[in-house]
């Protein structure tokens, strides 16, 4: 049992703070996919096949790896910063809630380094 | 998780008692109202009442009263102005969160099903429990903050464009529509204020007297308390004073953000 206020039980622990940071970043990362995504779709549409070497002579470009990695780490950002969103909203037992946002973070960064790690292979070439 | 099913002694029994219009009434209404007595161990029930329009006022308030004084006085609501400036009479009439007292019978259907606002514990019938609304209320610290004293010979000074800018969201009655149509008021009430608490909070950090608005921005920075409005615009839909919260929190949140830069 609580005796404290309602009004003690609302302030809780006090505000967040950096939360108007949260918010300006997935508008920025929103506005930034549309240009991305578009010249992705469009330069893919333009290539004359979908086979290996024509995909991966096209990414390995330096201009075009360039926006392939911006558009990777913009769109892993932006589903992170969603995602997180969405649990905050719907899960509510707190051990849960921290437990899916660190497992989807980490998935998150993971996803993103992937992507990074398969574009500079194309554009450097096999290390091997 | 969010609950999407009632708890089990929430569930609703749809077969509550049913009371007759008089025979002989011609202009007869059926009105199915939510019922939950917190003394008894039932689930709360539907109980229907049919109504001889002809010998009742036009307002679904007029209904409630008629069915208190003339068939059951047990059944409780809250109600006191009767023209929509009190803000007591908030419930859920046809699927819609509105006042009873400015709710014209004849804009409703044949059947009329009347709950109290949703998403809120009920204390009995259609009286919700708005403790933590008030609660919200209050941490948005609802009133003038200065530190420049008052002048000794008169009050404080606003010019009539400063005015404006308060004038409209001073006319919010608290009423609680715009919060219980909110999802995600719904969800996240324990930390989200909601549309009402931040319609004030508008009012109070575009006040030009006021001198906390530092202070009043860095309490709304926070992921939940401001930013789980997610522009849905349910509560303006709501609101029966036809004030708009939905655009006052995006004020909010476009405030904050020119504060960063
Ligand atoms: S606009 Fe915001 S406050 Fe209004 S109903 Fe939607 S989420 Fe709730
Ligand atoms: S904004 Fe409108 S709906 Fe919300 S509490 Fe105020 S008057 Fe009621
Ligand atoms: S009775 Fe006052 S608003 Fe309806």
């Amino acid at each position: 049992m609580s005796l404290r206020t309602p009004l003690g039980r609302f302030l809780g622990l006090g505000a967040t703070h950096h939360a108007v940071g949260h918010w300006v970043a997935q508008r920025l990362g929103a506005v930034a996919l549309v240009p991305l995504t578009l010249w992705f779709l469009v330069s893919l549409l333009a290539l004359p096949a979908f086979d290996y070497a024509t995909l991966s002579g096209w990414a390995g470009r330096p201009w075009n790896a360039v926006l392939l990695l911006s558009l990777v780490l913009a769109l892993a950002h932006h589903s992170w910063l969603g995602v997180q969103v969405v649990v905050e909203d719907y899960v509510h037992d707190r051990g849960a809630k921290f437990a899916a946002l660190i497992v989807l973070q980490l998935a998150h960064v993971l996803l993103a380094v992937a992507g990074v790690f398969a574009v500079l292979k194309i554009a450097f070439g096999s290390f091997a | 998780m969010v609950a999407f099913r009632l708890p089990a002694n929430s569930r609703i029994d749809r077969s509550g008692r049913v009371f007759k219009a008089a025979p002989g009434a011609k202009d007869v209404r059926t009105f199915r109202i939510y019922r939950f007595d917190p003394e008894s161990n039932d689930n709360p029930r539907i109980d229907t009442f049919e109504i001889d329009m002809a010998t009742c006022g036009p307002m679904v308030l007029d209904v409630l009263i008629k069915v208190k004084n003339e068939i059951d006085p047990t059944l409780t609501f809250r109600r006191s102005c009767r023209e929509g400036i009190c803000g007591s009479c908030a419930m859920n009439i046809d699927g819609i969160n509105t006042l009873a007292c400015t709710c014209a019978c004849s804009g409703l259907g044949a059947e009329v099903r009347i709950y109290p606002l949703p998403h809120m514990p009920v204390i009995k019938d259609l009286v919700p429990d708005l403790t933590n609304f008030y609660a919200q209320y209050a941490s948005i610290r609802p009133w003038l903050q200065t530190r420049t004293p008052a002048p000794p010979d008169r009050e404080r000074l606003q010019s009539k464009e400063e005015q404006e800018k308060i004038n409209r969201p001073s006319a919010c009655i608290l009423c609680a529509c715009c919060s219980a149509s909110c999802p995600s008021y719904w969800w996240n009430s324990d930390r989200y204020l909601g549309p009402a608490a931040l319609l004030q909070a508008y009012r109070w950090l575009v006040d030009s007297r006021d001198e906390a608005t530092g202070e009043r921005l860095d309490a709304l920075d926070d992921a939940f308390r401001l930013y789980r409005c997610h522009t849905i615009l349910n509560c303006t839909e709501a609101c029966p004073k036809d004030l708009n919260p939905a655009l006052t929190i995006a004020e909010i949140k476009k405030m904050l953000a020119e504060r960063e830069h």
